[in-house]
């Protein structure tokens, strides 16, 4: 994206940017479609027009985000503890986990709240805490399936699916040898796909428990997101976006799809839009794209800032997208058809 | 173990020691003095005595193996997580000092620093610091395989309690140290009082200071040996074949690796004006040219190894058979 100039970044027509100082962790739109930039020294920014709102949620450091129940965000910190904080700035503290470093919040719109400490996975309703879920060691990362009747970890040798109505908690238990990270459910709920230490993916169908081995990425994988119906798995861990296709019996002797690549510049983020067939990246020079993946379309969104791209997301109604890098540049953009 | 990146890479001391050898006292010392630097300190959760520090983290010495095909490549997972979140605040600390339990094997702490593409960017290892308790050191040493291991990797001793001890046990227990890791520095101290900057920015690790310190004993004494760890070193004064050396070397660690704990190398390549580094943990290696041959170096290349069974003439011919003929 060398020759392209500033203009051509949807940023400098449609969008804000600004240096917030800190490590971005999270971009977070909440069911409502407002954004928050969570950062590293344990405050949120919302980028409300004209001033952005500062609002100190964490004492210590914010390690993990996520949007909350119904509207608002959920943060977990190195203070241990989980906190929510409101549409409005204000904040709730939800579970104190004594000094345990909360690594994984997740929240479902059921009424479901999930934060990782450790090896366990603590489950909480509106009301407060509902389960606490063990596993055999740290948990790398976990996710919801869409309809939030399942809860799956990432951890050493494989992932738990936990029931999360169940009477009596009994997992079932992923197995493939190695650390797994992060983890993601596919939009219909029919796999399960883990980001491990290697420079590689794992992947179960539930159905019959058929094993995926994704590899050949030069660096670890950090982020993975599905599109919105499951067709594809975008993924960053390489010089392109590396898309791997869930249908016609894919991704098992598949080639992936790769779009935006060539400049030598790893992707470090990726988020899926919400409803097309389109995946914005971020870069590890803080370049951030979006590309159409049946054209291979590319628009650029904001050009390199020396950091690499930390947090991506999309808004749900898929008319914003924010993004923050590691040395705390944040941006939005609003994608909105204007009239 | 990169080098060009040394300014922005965060030193981590890990410190090892056997329970009660006073590593707590160590540490808690450290952190105490008035040195105006500032450390995060991840301690073992079942640690002996508590941390006064603002920035404690808890870890549970999750050692996994991982998928390369290296059955004693193992790394500490917990450790990753943590260097990870400590990472996005950079700024707070200076320093990391990991603390290990007292039966930890050093091997996966250290590999964790080699293995690990985000721990590598952000941080280099400073040394490996073992406190042992000059008493009951030769008791740990005969029935412990986790106190030899200790010993083996450390770069720095702290050998403590030397008030419980007479002059002649003193001395029996650094020739004990010694006959396993020769290579090693050792401070003698009483509740852990060493210098600071004797633990402390020792950079052990780089490349570029590898077999700095020529060990203060007889090279070729054959003394008996007191545990299955020891160490050998040769040196030979003809040019090296870089491409001989690769090829035994890349051999050796793969089928000798679980052995070999600690393994460092200075070579003079044929035809070449520059010194080569070379160093490794168990399989894992790392090396890299440290710069011209300096005036009236006696251009003698040396390997050390410390292990277990090491096979001294076999190892040797190894070695010398890697020197350019002629």
């Amino acid at each position: 994206m060398a020759e392209v100039s500033e203009d051509a970044f949807l940023l400098a027509s449609r969008g804000v940017a600004r240096d917030l100082g800190a490590w971005v962790v999270g971009a977070v739109f909440d069911a409502a479609n407002r954004a928050a930039f969570v950062l590293a020294d344990g405050t949120l920014r919302l980028p409300d027009a004209g001033e952005w709102r500062a609002i100190t949620a964490h004492e210590g450091g914010i390690l993990s985000a996520a949007a909350d129940i119904k509207d608002g965000w959920l943060t977990g910190g190195d203070d241990g503890l989980l906190m929510r904080t409101a549409p409005d700035g204000s904040t709730t503290r939800i579970a104190d986990y004594k000094g345990k470093w909360v690594d994984h919040v997740a929240a479902h719109e059921t009424g479901l709240r999930a934060a990782a400490v450790g090896k366990t996975v603590h489950l909480l309703g509106p009301a407060g805490p509902l389960k606490a879920l063990a596993h055999p060691s740290s948990v790398g990362g976990i996710a919801f399936d869409t309809k939030g009747k399942r809860i799956a970890a990432s951890h050493y040798n494989g992932a738990s699916l936990w029931f999360v109505g169940a009477k009596e908690d009994k997992p079932r238990v992923l197995e493939w040898k190695g650390s797994h990270h992060a983890i993601a459910f596919s939009p219909d709920g029919t796999h399960v796909v883990t980001a491990m230490q290697e420079p590689a993916l794992h992947g179960w169908r539930l159905t019959d428990g058929q094993h995926m081995r994704m590899s050949g990425y030069p660096t670890k994988t950090r982020s993975i997101a599905f599109t919105s119906k499951g067709r594809w798995l975008a993924t960053s861990g390489a010089e392109s976006i590396v898309l791997w296709p869930f249908f016609g019996g894919g991704p098992m002797g598949k080639a992936p799809t790769e779009l935006a690549g060539g400049d030598e510049v790893m992707v470090t983020a990726v988020a899926c839009h919400p409803q097309h067939e389109v995946v914005a990246a971020g870069f590890g020079d803080g370049l951030v794209l979006m590309a159409e993946i049946a054209s291979g379309k590319v628009v650029p969104v904001a050009p390199p800032s020396g950091s690499p791209v930390s947090a991506l997301a999309w808004s749900p109604n898929g008319a914003g997208l924010a993004f923050g890098t590691e040395a705390g540049r944040a941006g939005i953009v609003d994608l909105s058809r204007r009239s | 173990m990169s080098e060009t990146k040394t300014e922005t890479q965060i030193p981590v001391t890990v410190l090892t020691g056997y329970l009660g050898a006073g590593k707590t006292t160590l540490l808690n010392r450290i952190l105490s003095e008035n040195h105006g630097r500032k450390f995060a300190v991840v301690i073992n959760e079942f640690g002996e005595l508590g941390v006064d520090n603002d920035l404690v983290v808890d870890a549970d010495e999750e050692v996994f193996e991982m998928n390369n095909g290296c059955i004693c490549c193992t790394v500490r997972g917990d450790l990753i997580r943590i260097i990870g979140g400590l990472m996005k605040r950079k700024g707070r600390f200076d320093g990391i000092i990991v603390e290990t339990t007292g039966l930890a094997d050093p091997a996966p702490v250290a590999q964790t620093f080699f293995v690990d593409e985000d721990v590598k960017r952000a941080t280099k290892l400073d040394a490996i610091v073992t406190v042992v308790d000059a008493k009951h050191l030769p008791a740990r040493l005969k029935d412990s395989p986790e106190a030899q291991e200790q010993i083996a990797f450390a770069d720095i001793i702290v050998l403590n309690k030397m008030d419980l001890v007479t002059p002649e046990e003193g001395d029996e227990v650094e020739r004990l140290i010694k006959a396993i890791n020769p290579y090693a520095e050792i401070r003698r101290s009483t509740k852990s009082d060493v210098p600071l900057e004797s633990v402390i920015g020792r950079d052990a690790f780089n490349l570029a200071r590898i077999l700095e310190r020529e060990p203060d004993f007889l090279e070729h004494d054959d003394h008996e040996h007191d545990s299955e760890v020891n160490s050998v070193s040769f040196e030979v004064s003809k040019p090296i074949d870089a491409e001989k050396f690769n090829a035994w070397i890349s051999q050796l660690l793969q089928t000798k690796g679980q052995d070999l704990l600690r393994t460092k190398g200075i070579l003079y390549y044929a035809g070449d004006n520059r010194r080569f580094a070379f160093q490794a943990v168990h399989m894992i290696a790392d090396g890299d040219y440290i710069g011209e041959v300096k005036e009236g170096d006696p251009r003698k290349s040396k390997i050390v190894f410390i292990g277990r069974d090491l096979n001294r003439p076999q190892l040797r011919r190894g070695f010398e058979a890697c020197q350019v003929e002629g």
